[in-house]
């Protein structure tokens, strides 16, 4: 026949992630094997618990919905598909009942691989083996956005990947098969004993027939029993965590993390049937999959040695993908970070103090404050970690300020060191890039401060509005409080500094949305690629810092003060709402971003906008949206008071 | 039309050629309603699904340039089994046509004649029931070159989507007004529907979009109550 007879078809499957990776003769082969098929809208196509999928799908037109039947009747919307989306291959390569139901949302046009071929493209094809495997984790980073409250979420975190080591785990491969038993009646006591006995940390509560009730953790006997003056002779049944789900064995580890980050539970009993054969705990999860924030945290506050130290963020990125798919908002998990990141800063002075007292420098000649800045000082950072913070010391008399002065300048570049050798980089414009501007006494700083509040232009003000969120991490002067009241008064003095403030902060404004493979910004200019920082976090970022400074609010935490502000009223409840959700998606983005590319040293938030799928190209839109909004409004209430 | 018609014209020929010796697809058309079910839901059947390009819109004088066809079976299109060949017409193509379908005289000058296309896609159709946009017009050429070649009609069913279009979308015209008989046209259903048909005005395009309609107006016509095979050619059967 010569020419291939379907050209068309041939070009839609070669903008098909991974159909794209095969040559042309091979795709013709494989287009030669697929078929074309229709499903009107509200077909089910493959039906959740019932027989592993024949196809691979390959979405032509439409799109499906992908959901998670529950007990309860309802189902969990886990995933929309659209055009060039697949699915069906976790069935299919799991040879397992399908896990999801999938249904046509529009009418949908699709093409069919059958089983036997696709399952040679994955065994002969490194693309097809990579794509598909990290499908798997797509679709459990699916169920985590839709797990999360109010709207689905989605990261793209495709190439986050999930530990292999979870993916193909049942949960009969984790779980404790030694367990430890006992009747409802059993007396907190003997319980307790057994639990000494047998050195392990629960017990499960069964009815006599052995059916699972409940468990009983060391942190229950802790709390529910000795905290609250229970007495030893209270039956298990009254202070047992009840089993709210169990598991079957073979089900995957993964639908035991999502169990228990749903319904916010640390063991799950497994069981065959109506028998008991086993406990999960989240511990063995984490096991496989890394660490926990806690133990992490606890941990980084416990390192004596710089090296040490300087291992620990990589642990916490970890944490941070693991989190990431225990479907951890946006909030909790830069708090997690925040929190981490300041116990780091806190060791760090502790052990570079020490290192100069060892080398004879002696210790701090007066008392001082360590200032996060920026970023740091929002508790934002996340994984970005620029050295954004700067010292504060006691002021002396002149005689003394150059030998204190010195000191201090040495301690600093002392902690800069060190965050560097934890990952702390002084990217341009980076508070520590100079050692002299971070590092002045308290009338210095105050003098800057006030300088910039009376006079600094709206171009000068880009640079130092970070300092605007100011933080005392360790502090053993009063100095952040006595300067926010300072600059309170001087705001009163000087109320241009608001408008100034708010023309350097309309700088940026975000994107309108995306055309293919590109984004287009407010003038119509296409760009490949979108700065998340620059385009949707930092507009945020500014206008909540003016309202804030303006109702003159301490906080520093954009999305706290967001919530102040609309308390006082300045933002409608709903309107604050759609912030926090947009901010919050686009923040859970840039981690995933974040965490994803950075291999190496420079952490970026930028973001290929082909990378995109249509949901979140929508959601992001719809945050630009949002955004843009909330900065009409800010600059509408701010810039004209430049005059005044 | 119905099946028992076909059965019978069908019978009728086996005992006129009963004797004659015929070419092996020939006797295989001859079998073509075998095993065909009335009963059996329409959604269910096998299907080709074909389109032809002329060197004009006269069936007194012009010429099959082109033949593209698909098989869908189960309401799913086999991009494996395609069929599309040019055919030589052995004359000139006008102006006109080559302006529709892009075929130049250059294309086909290597061309088999239409006969030998004919023979192979006898073989590709097997006892498949036929479905085309107007069927009446390809199952025209489509006689002529079985006639002369082996002395019959093509014995297969014939399913014409317009009519199937009519059916579901079009309220009864008893007077033959034919007020909605443009709203049964390809592009207007293939905008209905919002397909994208790739390559439309080649045979293979138009056959691509006509089994993607078929796709469409089998459950269309299932949910409107011709569900089995024997209510389909009641309604759109075309002999």
């Amino acid at each position: 026949m010569g020419e291939f007879p379907l050209p068309r078809i041939k070009d839609f499957l070669k903008t098909v992630v991974p159909f794209d990776a095969l040559e042309d003769e091979e795709l013709e082969r494989v287009v030669g094997l697929m078929e074309l098929a229709y499903f009107p809208r509200g077909q089910v196509i493959i039906q959740a618990g019932e027989s592993p999928s024949k196809n691979l799908y390959v979405i032509m037109n439409g799109s499906v919905r992908v959901t998670l039947p529950r007990e309860t009747g309802e189902e969990l919307l886990v995933d929309v598909r659209g055009e060039g989306d697949t699915f069906g291959s976790l069935s299919l390569l799991q040879g397992e009942l399908a896990l999801f139901t999938v249904q046509a949302q529009e009418d949908l046009l699709s093409f069919m691989l059958p089983d036997a071929p696709f399952r040679e493209l994955v065994e002969g094809n490194p693309v097809f083996r990579r794509h598909f495997s990290f499908g798997l984790s797509r679709n459990i980073e699916a169920v985590r956005r839709a797990a999360d409250r109010h709207t689905m979420q989605m990261t793209g975190t495709e190439s986050l990947g999930l530990d292999a080591a979870l993916t193909g785990s049942r949960v009969s491969e984790l779980m404790s098969k030694e367990v430890l038993t006992c009747l409802p009646a059993t007396p907190v006591k003997a319980a307790a004993r057994l639990m000494t006995q047998r050195r392990v940390g629960s017990i499960i509560i069964t009815e006599p027939g052995g059916a699972p009730l409940g468990i009983l953790t060391d942190t229950d006997l802790r709390v529910r029993v000795l905290a609250a003056g229970a007495s030893a002779e209270t039956s298990v049944a009254e202070v047992m965590s009840p089993f709210v789900k169990t598991i079957a064995p073979n089900a995957f580890a993964f639908e035991a993390m999502i169990e228990m980050a749903r319904h916010g539970v640390h063991h799950l009993a497994v069981v065959d049937g109506p028998r008991l054969v086993g406990v999960i705990s989240d511990h063995d999860l984490t096991m496989v999959t890394g660490s926990s924030p806690v133990g992490v945290m606890k941990e980084v506050s416990k390192v004596s040695k710089l090296e040490d130290l300087a291992a620990m963020p990589r642990r916490m990125k970890r944490v941070m993908e693991t989190l990431l798919r225990l479907g951890g908002s946006a909030e909790y998990m830069q708090d997690v970070l925040g929190e981490f990141n300041d116990r780091l800063i806190l060791r760090l002075l502790k052990i570079t103090q020490r290192t100069m007292e060892h080398q004879g420098k002696g210790r701090a000649p007066v008392q001082f404050s360590w200032l996060a800045l920026g970023g740091a000082g929002r508790r934002e950072q996340a994984l970005t970690m620029s050295q954004d913070y700067a010292v504060v010391y006691a002021n002396v008399p002149p005689e003394r300020e150059a030998a204190v002065r010195s000191w201090f300048l040495e301690f600093t570049t002392g902690i800069s060191q060190g965050l560097e050798a934890c990952g702390f980089f002084c990217r341009p414009g980076a508070v520590m890039t100079d050692p002299h501007a971070c590092c002045r006494s308290e009338s210095q700083w105050e003098e800057a401060f006030m300088a910039w509040v009376s006079s600094a232009e709206p171009e000068a003000l880009t640079q130092v509005m970070g300092y605007f969120d100011l933080r005392a991490v360790y502090a053993e002067t009063a100095f952040v409080e006595t300067l926010w009241e300072k600059l309170f008064a001087a705001f009163d003095q000087h109320r241009g500094f608001l408008g100034r403030l708010g023309l350097a902060a309309s700088q940026l404004r975000p994107p309108v949305g995306f055309l293919r493979e590109f984004v287009v910004d407010t003038e119509g200019q296409y760009s490949d690629e979108l700065n998340l920082d620059e385009a949707a976090l930092d507009p945020v970022v500014q206008a909540a810092r003016i309202m804030a400074l303006d109702q003159r609010l301490r906080q520093t935490n954009t999305l706290e003060r967001l919530g102040a502000v609309t308390r006082l009223g300045l933002l409608k409840e709903d309107f604050s709402e759609d912030l926090r959700e947009a901010y919050g998606f686009v923040t859970l983005l840039r981690i995933a971003r974040i965490l994803e590319n950075n291999n190496g040293h420079r952490p970026s938030a930028l973001l290929d906008p082909a990378s995109l799928n249509r949901v979140q190209r929508k959601m992001l839109k719809e945050s630009f949206s949002v955004i843009s909004r909330l900065q009409d409004f800010a600059l509408q209430r701010y810039s004209g008071e430049s005059g005044a | 039309m119905n099946l028992w018609q076909a059965r019978l014209v069908n019978q009728a020929i086996r005992l006129r050629l009963a004797r004659r010796k015929l070419a092996p697809e020939a006797r295989g058309n001859l079998m073509a309603l075998e095993g065909k079910d009335g009963k059996a839901p329409a959604m269910d059947q096998r299907y080709v699904v074909v389109d032809l390009e002329t060197t004009g819109l006269d069936h007194t004088k012009d010429r099959v340039v082109s033949v593209g066809a698909f098989r869908v079976v189960g309401g799913r299109i086999r991009l494996g089994e395609v069929f599309s060949e040019l055919a030589n017409p052995g004359r000139g193509i006008p102006v006109e046509s080559i302006k529709v379908h892009g075929i130049t005289p250059d294309n086909i000058r290597n061309a088999r004649p239409a006969w030998e296309v004919f023979r192979e896609f006898l073989l590709y159709l097997g006892g498949d029931i036929v479905v085309a946009h107007h069927a009446r017009f390809d199952l025209f050429f489509l006689n002529r070159v079985m006639r002369a070649q082996y002395g019959m009609r093509m014995q297969n069913l014939v399913v014409d989507t317009v009519l199937m279009c009519r059916a579901i979308h079009i309220e009864p015209d008893p007077y033959g007004q034919k007020k909605g008989a443009k709203r049964c046209s390809l592009d207007v259903l293939a905008a209905r529907y919002g397909l994208e048909v790739p390559e439309r005005h080649t045979a293979l395009g138009d056959a691509l979009a006509t089994a993607m309609i078929l796709q469409r107006l089998l459950p269309d016509m299932a949910a409107g109550g011709w569900k089995t095979l024997a209510d389909l050619i009641s309604v759109a059967g075309v002999l």
